[in-house]
């Protein structure tokens, strides 16, 4: 087996890289691959916390670097998926206590045995970032439709494309908000798009789903209903090879939907 | 009650189409975004810029006579590629022997520069006086690029470049 590595980078911090790499590798494991994600936050780790899996935590990846343990037993079984594990960051130290070469060699061994390979890549452009770049060939930019966020992914695009190892990035937008869009309030998908000429794997609504899946430790895929959860699903599609169409996020458009929507409207004012 | 918010919906509505004219904080936040980007992909910073412009006209009048304030100089983004343009609106092409005087300074420019960059800039003010009468229509359209762009692209570019000079061209004739 020669698995993928994926590393999910951001420049901008709380764009949602977390989050994404949490999804993006549940739903990959529900389809049947194995999956496993590599925090290299080192420091100021959370994908654990996203997953629930923060109390069974034995070994991070310093302790595999350190050589205090084996890097079979530092990985974190899912509690739900066992095709899914997590190494995680040591929370104690800081980005220095792991080396470029260290990751680009802990990959190379995880190839073997996963299917793919997901690194959660820390805020910045300094060694953290380096660092989760080193050992992957593949790269998903994560952005908002904000101005911040989008000049922090041009920035991160120009290092990855200067980086021979990276052989493809995409672009994945997050928190779009189609009822802005809509009011000219918002940056719309197409010109995130146009703006950083990059290909799209994903675009994913605004859902306040995420903030109770995160309170409870379980990633939003797993909710079937939410508008989130199935985007999210099909970023997992699409990875894998899957020729998926974009979900349409404006609301329905019918007639009886835009009745409802001018009463509503009007009840809405009267409170 | 229903009745007046009905009446603020409709009113709404106009209001709506009348705000369509200004510009939405949408297209703000993304011409913005375009102008600060371009910067830091190129690394040109506005001095740098003004410099570059500056340069231009000097290299540019020794072969044609032009409108040195309307002189544009700009990054505009082309798919992933970064393209310098530069629109200037031309009074009058200058004659050969305008040109061979101004080449010739220029030689002896570089026997001995400090004599001969005060003695241009005397004449640069002398041309400039004579070619206001002079208001010729023509536009030429110039376009450096950083990066080779295929010469489809280049004549689509300089066509919207004329245009653009020519809109400005009539801007001013309304002004005067």
């Amino acid at each position: 087996m020669s698995g993928r590595v994926i590393v999910i980078t951001s420049g901008k911090g709380g764009v949602g890289k977390t989050t994404t790499n949490a999804n993006i590798g549940t739903a990959l494991a529900r389809a049947g691959k194995k999956v496993v994600m590599i925090d290299t936050d080192l420091g100021l780790r959370n994908l654990d916390l996203l997953l629930g899996l923060e109390n069974r935590i034995v070994y991070t990846i310093v302790d595999v670097v350190e050589e205090r343990c084996k890097l079979k037993q530092a990985l974190v079984k899912d509690k739900k998926n066992p095709n899914l594990c997590l190494l995680a960051a040591a929370q104690t130290r800081d980005k220095s206590a792991v080396t470029e070469e260290q990751l680009k060699d802990i990959c190379e061994k995880l190839k073997k045995d996963f299917d793919f390979i997901l690194v959660d890549c820390p805020a910045g452009i300094e060694q953290g970032f380096q660092n989760a770049v080193a050992g992957a060939s593949e790269a998903i930019v994560v952005t908002t439709p904000e101005m911040s966020a989008v000049r922090d992914a041009d920035r991160i695009i120009g290092l990855l494309e200067a980086k021979e190892e990276i052989k493809s990035y995409k672009l994945l937008i997050n928190r779009v908000r189609p009822n802005l869009i809509k009011s000219n309030d918002m940056m719309s998908v197409d010109d995130v798009v146009e703006i950083l000429s990059a290909d799209l794997i994903g675009i994913i609504p605004e859902d306040t789903g995420i903030i109770t899946s995160t309170n409870k430790g379980e990633p939003i895929v797993n909710d079937e209903k939410s508008l989130a959860g199935k985007a999210y699903n099909n970023v997992a599609r699409r990875i894998i090879g899957e020729d998926v169409p974009f979900l349409n996020l404006e609301e329905p458009q019918g007639v009886m939907a835009k009745i409802k929507k001018f009463f509503s409207g009007l009840t809405g004012k009267e409170k | 009650m229903i009745l007046a918010n009905l009446y603020n919906k409709v009113l709404g509505f106009f209001r709506q189409t009348e705000k369509e004219a200004e510009e939405s904080s949408k297209d703000t936040a993304r011409n913005r975004l375009r102008v600060v980007l371009m910067q830091d992909r190129t690394n040109l910073t506005p001095e740098l810029m003004e410099r570059m412009r500056k340069e231009l006209v000097e290299l540019l009048s020794k072969y044609v006579e032009m409108d040195k304030e309307a002189l544009e100089l700009n990054l505009e983004q082309d798919g992933d590629q970064v393209a310098l343009m530069l629109s200037i609106p031309v009074i009058r092409a200058k004659d050969e022997d305008e040109i061979k005087a101004a080449l010739e300074e220029e030689d002896k420019a570089k026997e001995d520069t400090e004599e001969i960059s005060e003695e241009s800039e005397d004449d640069e003010e002398e041309s400039s006086e004579n070619n206001d009468e002079n208001l010729d229509d023509n536009e030429i359209s110039d376009k450096t690029s950083e990066n080779d762009l295929n010469s489809e692209e280049k004549t689509k570019k300089a066509d919207e470049e004329i245009e653009t000079a020519q809109k400005e061209d009539k801007d001013k004739n309304k002004d005067k």
